[in-house]
């Protein structure tokens, strides 16, 4: 018998060839298929070498969200203040922060302006050009400009802390007064539900009074026998017991209607707080908008010193052409700042909220976690999507696929490529 | 032994040889899609959605004055429809003129390439054709874009309005349901989050506030997302569709079997 034709060589040809026509892959261009593929990428995601660490920030993004939606205990008016008070030091700093580099932003933007329109009147060889390009630069003149500028600046926010100081010492003082008045409330009831076990006291004594000298009358007659006078002690301490029991009784369901009350009282308390402190918040937001636009509309009045008049139409073009790149220029560059001092507004805000008893979620610290995570959850998932991305494409060409999805509902024809991808993504990290 | 060997071989190509072709179909060629993100960098797009933002502020302004005035419930949730109402009619004024040329620009060269259904990118890994170009050069031009004079032809690629099943009451019933438990839950776990001490405390306690919400989710959820399957797949194959994509990934054409699912899952 030659070696071939033993069993276990058949079965080697035979499992070999069976591998040839499996190498081959999915008949893509069958009736079924018609070249279109798809991969399931979230059960790829869950192969990827790297989804540990993505479930780990998800858990940890959950958490924190979880965590933020924990009831906060209702602070006291000097934890508010103090609060507040942290949270207003850090707004101004930010305030301060912002319009210190948008001021220094605007002086270097007019600085370069004006050295561009000085060069165009230069090259346009405009009649005293030099004359102008120096008045322009005028220390004098730019100098008088920043301080006004600087001046608005200080006197906005200087008017800005004195609203937001006289905000702060309303919301205490409101939140004291209301404080006070819970508590007032607090000890009437008190006394009042007191008041009323005394009354059952009395009434309970007065109501076995005569029952119970009857029977103390009884006892004082020293002839009693033992029998009699025990069985008459009993008598006597079932009508106390009988009493302390009543009397227990309501004080129980007094301490109950008590701590409700209590509650009832922190809730009003809170509400009315809350209600209090956002009427100030509006109406000092309103008072620093109109003194904001009182201060844009001063600044925009001290522009740089007029124009030539008898300036060529091609000039006055050129120059306007300058004014607006700067201007955009500056403005692009100056919303920078300003989103970033929204984004610490935003948060501050939220904290604020927060502080009289809203539900915001997240803040402070585990707002600014939570961004940080999230940014990096959504960068890894989008390295890992690539990948897999790439990964299907590579593997789809290989095959002859026509077409290949990665979101598909069901399918009743097409081919599943998710095993594949997936054993090609576990194997790139093998 | 090697004209065996031979034999085996030639009789296994000539195997797959004679089984292959009477399988073999044309491939699907008629599948478009539109890179929706690059179309909103359009400057119309831009320009447009920097209005809205600009009204959205004012508004958001006007909302938290009025909201404060809204002393109950009725009253707040009045107050938040009125403003979302007024929200997307701007919206709708704005930009819709602008999702109208869009969408008319890309049912024209969906019909010029003879294309069925035009999907999102985000939905596509490999093949199909872009025509975000053609869309865009379409769109930016200062003629104006008539409308195809034809329906897109049938489609081997189906839709589902997911939005619409999730409307079905045991599908309602069942999600409010769970987001009932996911909140009840949430109540609950997250004061004892709060209190942990430590770090492994706090991982326990968030492991075991997963594994309610997970459990409940298998009991409540899945067994309802594997009947929608079963349904859709029932249904794509009586309208001799390959593949269901949701709704929201179909920009043009396609074959809609929302209905059909629909009535396979109130069978």
């Amino acid at each position: 018998m030659s070696k071939m034709s033993s069993p276990s060589k058949r079965a080697r040809v035979a499992a070999f060839t069976l591998a040839i026509l499996a190498g081959c892959g999915p008949n893509v261009h069958s009736s079924s298929v018609r070249g279109a593929g798809y991969v399931r990428v979230d059960e790829v995601i869950k192969h990827h070498p790297l989804y540990s660490q993505l479930s780990q920030l998800d858990d940890a993004i959950a958490a924190i969200q979880l965590q933020a939606a924990a009831p906060h205990v209702p602070l006291s008016a000097a934890q508010i203040a103090q609060q507040t008070k942290e949270l207003t030091r850090e707004m101004q700093d930010a305030q301060a922060r912002a319009q210190k580099i948008i001021a220094q932003k605007q002086q270097d933007y007019a600085r370069r302006e004006q050295q561009a329109v000085a060069a165009a009147l230069a090259a346009a060889g405009v009649p005293g050009a030099g004359q102008y390009a120096a008045q322009q630069m005028s220390a004098t003149s730019a100098q008088q400009a920043q301080s006004a500028a600087q001046a608005a600046g200080q006197d906005f926010v200087a008017y800005q802390q004195s609203v937001m100081a006289s905000d702060n010492a309303a919301a205490s003082a409101i939140a004291r007064q209301l404080q006070t008045q819970a508590a007032e409330k607090y000890r009437a009831k008190a006394e009042q539900l007191q008041q009323s076990e005394t009354d059952l006291s009395l009434r309970l004594t007065q109501q076995d009074a005569a029952q119970s000298l009857a029977i103390k009358t009884r006892m004082s007659n020293l002839a009693l026998d033992e029998a009699t006078r025990k069985q008459l002690e009993g008598q006597l301490a079932a009508l106390d017991a009988k009493e302390q029991s009543q009397l227990s009784a309501q004080r129980k369901s007094d301490a109950a209607t008590l701590a409700a009350y209590r509650t009832q009282l922190d809730n009003e308390t809170n509400a009315a707080l809350r209600e209090q402190i956002s009427s100030i918040q509006s109406q000092t937001a309103a008072k620093i908008n109109e003194r904001r636009n009182e201060v844009t509309a001063q600044l925009r009045n001290l522009g740089p010193p007029a124009l030539p008049s008898d300036l060529s139409p091609g000039v006055k073009d050129k120059i306007a052409q300058i004014q607006k790149q700067f201007q955009g220029q500056f403005q692009a560059d100056a919303q920078k700042t300003v989103d970033e001092f929204n984004a610490t507004q935003a948060d501050l805000n939220r904290q604020f909220a927060a502080l009289h008893g809203a539900d915001v979620g997240a803040t402070g610290a585990a707002a600014k976690e939570l961004d940080a995570l999230q940014k990096r959850r959504d960068d890894l998932y989008k390295e890992i999507v690539d990948q897999i991305q790439r990964e299907a494409s590579r593997i789809a060409k290989d095959q002859g696929f026509s077409i290949v999805f990665s979101g598909v509902d069901a399918a009743a024809g097409g081919y599943d490529m998710t095993g594949e991808v997936t054993k090609d993504v576990e194997s790139l990290h093998e | 032994m090697n004209i065996r060997l031979a034999t085996f071989f030639v009789s296994a190509i000539l195997l797959a040889a004679f089984v292959a072709p009477s399988a073999i179909a044309a491939d699907l060629s008629d599948v478009g899609f539109v890179d929706q993100a690059e179309l909103a960098n359009l400057p119309p797009f831009v320009a447009a959605n920097r209005q809205l933002a600009a009204y959205k502020q004012a508004l958001d302004q006007q909302f938290n004055s009025a909201i404060k005035g809204a002393s109950t419930d009725a009253d707040k949730q009045r107050v938040s429809m009125q403003f979302q109402q007024q929200y997307s009619d701007k919206q709708r004024e704005i930009v819709g003129p602008l999702f109208q040329r869009a969408n008319v620009a890309i049912g024209q060269v969906m019909a010029t390439r003879n294309l069925s259904v035009v999907v999102d990118k985000r939905i596509v890994i490999f093949g199909g054709q872009d025509i975000t170009k053609d869309v865009e050069t379409l769109f930016m031009s200062n003629q104006a874009i008539q409308p195809p004079t034809a329906t897109p032809g049938p489609s081997e690629i189906g839709y589902v309005d997911q939005t619409v099943l999730d409307g079905l009451p045991k599908v309602k019933a069942a999600n409010d349901q769970m987001q009932q438990f996911a909140s009840t839950e949430r109540a609950l776990y997250a004061p004892k989050l709060a209190a942990a001490k430590s770090d492994a405390e706090r991982k326990q306690i968030y492991q075991d506030f997963n594994k309610a919400l997970a459990d409940k989710q298998e009991q409540l959820l899945n067994p309802l997302v594997e009947q929608t399957k079963n349904a859709t797949a029932a249904a794509a194959q009586k309208r001799n569709v390959l593949l269901v994509v949701d709704r929201a990934d179909v920009i043009y054409g396609g074959t809609d079997i929302t209905a059909d699912v629909q009535n396979e899952l109130t069978k």
